[in-house]
């Protein structure tokens, strides 16, 4: 039996604001059931008409979303337990796609710095690991 | 690991404090690097492009699992926050028009591969061709139509009085009551699954529910806002 949607998950899903999978699932289920279309059509017609709905505000506005600062410290372990717990959980279940796309550009930042400090000490290193055995 | 530390903040701040802070400080430096893009500068176009980049790459590739059609979204979305910009409105942050300019590129790009099927707005059932709302309190467009400036007052009430609640919550270690809204409003779960994520009673997650409706009605009320555009709130009138 395919599974009901509530409005408010189709509206996230006109805002391309669940997470991929839950996208990608409304979206096969949009492509067989013509009565999901109109459904989202007329949600789409209800916004145009400037009715507001707490979820579309909260997510246009990240209400509840962490700052890049925030994500940073969360990275580096320094953020305190409650905020650190509740932001995964922002990020995990709530499945916010703006902080994971700026936790996940943090990673690679991080990745990328702790490699080329790895390239730049080889360097070092090999650079003046001859001097060493000269002086043997 | 140099953008990460710079991001981080101390373990003793207050978070909340802190984010604010860092929220206006960072709007006003995107404010000058946008001005700084206005008057032709090659370094700040540079600047943008590397400092938001990353971010949108991972939005996109999270979704399509694929780095060069991606990449090219990424460009798209550049290219597009260049020819938008003068109509770029100060009041948004700019990580969010980014963020909203990609979406549309990547909603655009599904729905030429044929994965996005393109939704109408809707025709409505009635001859006159005016459609209406669905729900109980639903009311023909022509009469709630008004002005951009006062929806903008009107969802500016709403933001405030949540993200006043969001504040409240956090500074009493609420939390749970802000994971159950949250899941509720903004991923649109119904009831027993927010139960079931957080271990609670269904009864609780309705209870935490009216409450906040409640506050969030009062607050619209105090407003003297129309409360027809808040169907959310008056499920009952």
């Amino acid at each position: 039996m395919p599974r009901i949607f509530t409005e408010l998950e189709l509206e996230a899903y006109l805002d391309e604001a669940l997470a991929p999978a839950q996208m990608t699932e409304i979206e096969e289920a949009v492509r067989n059931d013509p009565r999901l279309v109109q459904q989202l059509s007329t949600l789409n017609a209800r916004r145009d008409a400037g009715v507001h709905s707490l979820g579309e505000i909260w997510r246009r506005h990240r209400l509840s979303c962490a700052t890049r600062e925030q994500l940073g410290s969360l990275l580096l372990g320094v953020l305190t337990p409650e905020f650190a717990e509740y932001f995964r959980f922002h990020i995990d279940v709530v499945g916010c796609r703006y902080c994971y796309a700026n936790l996940a550009d943090l990673q690679r930042q991080q990745r990328e710095a702790a490699s080329s400090t790895t390239t730049r000490r080889t360097r070092y290193f090999q650079s003046s690991a001859g001097m060493l055995r000269e002086k043997r | 690991m140099i953008e990460c530390r710079r991001a981080a903040v101390s373990r003793n701040a207050n978070p909340d404090m802190t984010a604010s802070n860092d929220r206006t400080a960072s709007n006003e430096a995107d404010r000058q690097l946008v001005e700084r893009i206005r008057h032709r500068e090659e370094n700040a176009w540079r600047e943008l492009i590397s400092r938001f980049e990353g971010r949108l790459l991972a939005f996109v590739e999270s979704r399509l699992r694929d780095r060069t059609t991606s990449e090219d979204i990424v460009q798209d979305t550049f290219v597009g926050f260049l020819n938008s910009l003068p109509n770029y409105d100060w009041r948004r942050p700019l990580e969010s028009y980014l963020f909203s300019i990609c979406a549309y590129k990547l909603t655009d790009h599904l729905r030429r591969e044929g994965r996005r099927p393109s939704i109408p707005f809707s025709a409505g059932s009635n001859s006159s061709g005016e459609w209406g709302l669905p729900d109980s309190a639903a009311r023909a467009a022509s009469s709630i139509a008004r002005s951009g400036e006062q929806q903008r007052l009107e969802e500016k009430a709403l933001v405030d009085a949540i993200r006043e609640q969001i504040q409240r919550w956090r500074e009493r270690g609420e939390w749970i009551k802000l994971q159950c809204q949250e899941l509720l409003f903004v991923r649109g779960w119904a009831n027993k699954d927010v139960a079931t994520q957080l271990a609670i009673s269904e009864q609780q997650v309705a209870n935490f529910k009216f409450d906040f409706i409640a506050r969030m009605s009062s607050a619209v009320r105090k407003q003297g806002l129309n409360s027809d555009i808040f169907p959310e709130l008056y499920p009952t009138e």
